[in-house]
């Protein structure tokens, strides 16, 4: 349960599912085979997108447009990793993560200071993008969404991912909104985590239904998670844009170092 | 096809209580199956209250989907009406596979 509540905050915090604390503590520390490990995170990774969207709504923060539409991809990456996933390699998918998760930090590093808001709040936002009140520069901004196709890719991609390995997804997905789709760092975060939710679910009830998920286990790590994301909640509201993309960056460039020494 | 910020708030609104309450459901069966579980694991009814608080959590996001397919139905935005319902189609593929899997 306590490991449950690190990781709900760290989720909570960087709109991720926190799963990515979660799997290697249950997997290595507690030596659950793999395939229960990221079944019993995926199970937190619902209860977290579910929590912390529910606080987070009535700040304009969730693009609902915009995730619905990413949500295709999302599910459609999931339900097929969920179907297939007997027949991929565990070593060949903890290397492609490792690989991919340390690019996107080293990106995430060299754009710290770019932001992605439009201060003039008469700005056409287009269909997909929004408003919101921003506490930093303290007035209302604008944001358009780009790039949508390559939006698309990595949501299928991050719904194979959630699937293999039991963690959100939004460790992909962030990033790359952040850094080429024009969106920014707290709405990609607060749509991400809204999302999560639906990628989890187009994988957990097939786990479910193979045994892999633990109720007990489940429960205990849910309830952790649940407090945990309350923490990180606070602490997001109080820290800069910046700050949270650095802290990122750390925990994908660990991330990877952890799997790339799992794969070897 | 711009954004009506009053529907969408609505709508934000709507979900944002949906999901708290799913929450707090499941949180509920969990708390109590976990109370009953660790004094004795063999427990029919902490088994069930388990099961039941699982099941609830993996239906909010599907509700979630629900719900916001008939907001846009009933406000007539069809593309997202139509982009909701091929993520609903998603889900129930993977509910039907876990379907025919139980045994």
């Amino acid at each position: 349960m306590a490991s449950g509540a690190v990781a709900g905050c760290l989720g909570a915090l960087l709109g991720l599912g926190g799963g990515v604390f979660l799997v290697p503590f249950l997997n290595a520390w507690l030596e659950l085979d793999f395939k229960t490990a990221a079944a019993i995170s995926q199970v937190t990774v619902i209860a977290t997108s579910s929590a912390v969207s529910a606080a987070t709504t009535g700040r304009n923060l969730i693009n609902l447009r915009l995730g619905m539409l990413l949500e295709v991809a999302s599910a459609a990456g999931g339900v097929a990793t969920g179907v297939t996933i007997a027949h991929l390699s565990d070593v060949t998918l903890e290397r492609g993560f490792a690989l991919i998760a340390a690019i996107i930090a080293v990106l995430m590093l060299t754009r710290l200071e770019r932001r992605n808001v439009i201060s003039d709040p008469t700005v056409d936002p287009g269909p997909l993008g929004g408003r919101f009140h921003d506490e930093e520069s303290g007035g209302e901004v604008v944001y358009k969404v780009r790039r949508l196709p390559v939006a698309l890719g990595v949501s299928f991609v991050a719904g194979n991912v959630s699937a293999a390995f039991g963690i959100g997804g939004g460790i992909l997905k962030v990033p790359v909104l952040t850094a080429w789709c024009g969106v920014p760092m707290r709405v990609a975060a607060a749509t991400s985590s809204l999302m999560i939710g639906v990628t989890a679910v187009a994988s957990v009830p097939i786990q479910y239904a193979n045994g892999y998920v633990n109720p007990p286990l489940a429960a205990a790590a849910v309830l952790g998670v649940l407090i945990g994301s309350r923490g990180g909640l606070w602490f997001g509201a109080r820290a800069r844009a910046k700050w949270l993309k650095l802290m990122m960056a750390i925990v994908l460039l660990l991330v990877s170092i952890i799997y790339l020494r799992r794969s070897l | 096809m711009t954004a009506d910020p009053a529907f969408l708030e609505r709508l934000e609104t709507r979900l944002g209580r949906l999901l708290a309450t799913g929450v707090i459901a499941s949180a509920a069966f969990l708390a109590i199956g976990l109370g009953f579980w660790f004094p004795n694991p063999q427990s029919a009814a902490a088994l069930w209250l388990l099961n039941a608080g699982l099941l609830v959590l993996m239906a909010i996001p599907i509700m979630r989907v629900v719900v916001s397919f008939t907001e846009y139905v009933s406000t007539r935005q069809w593309f997202f009406a139509g982009v909701t319902i091929v993520v609903l189609v998603e889900l129930s593929v993977t509910v039907l596979v876990a379907l025919s899997r139980r045994h």
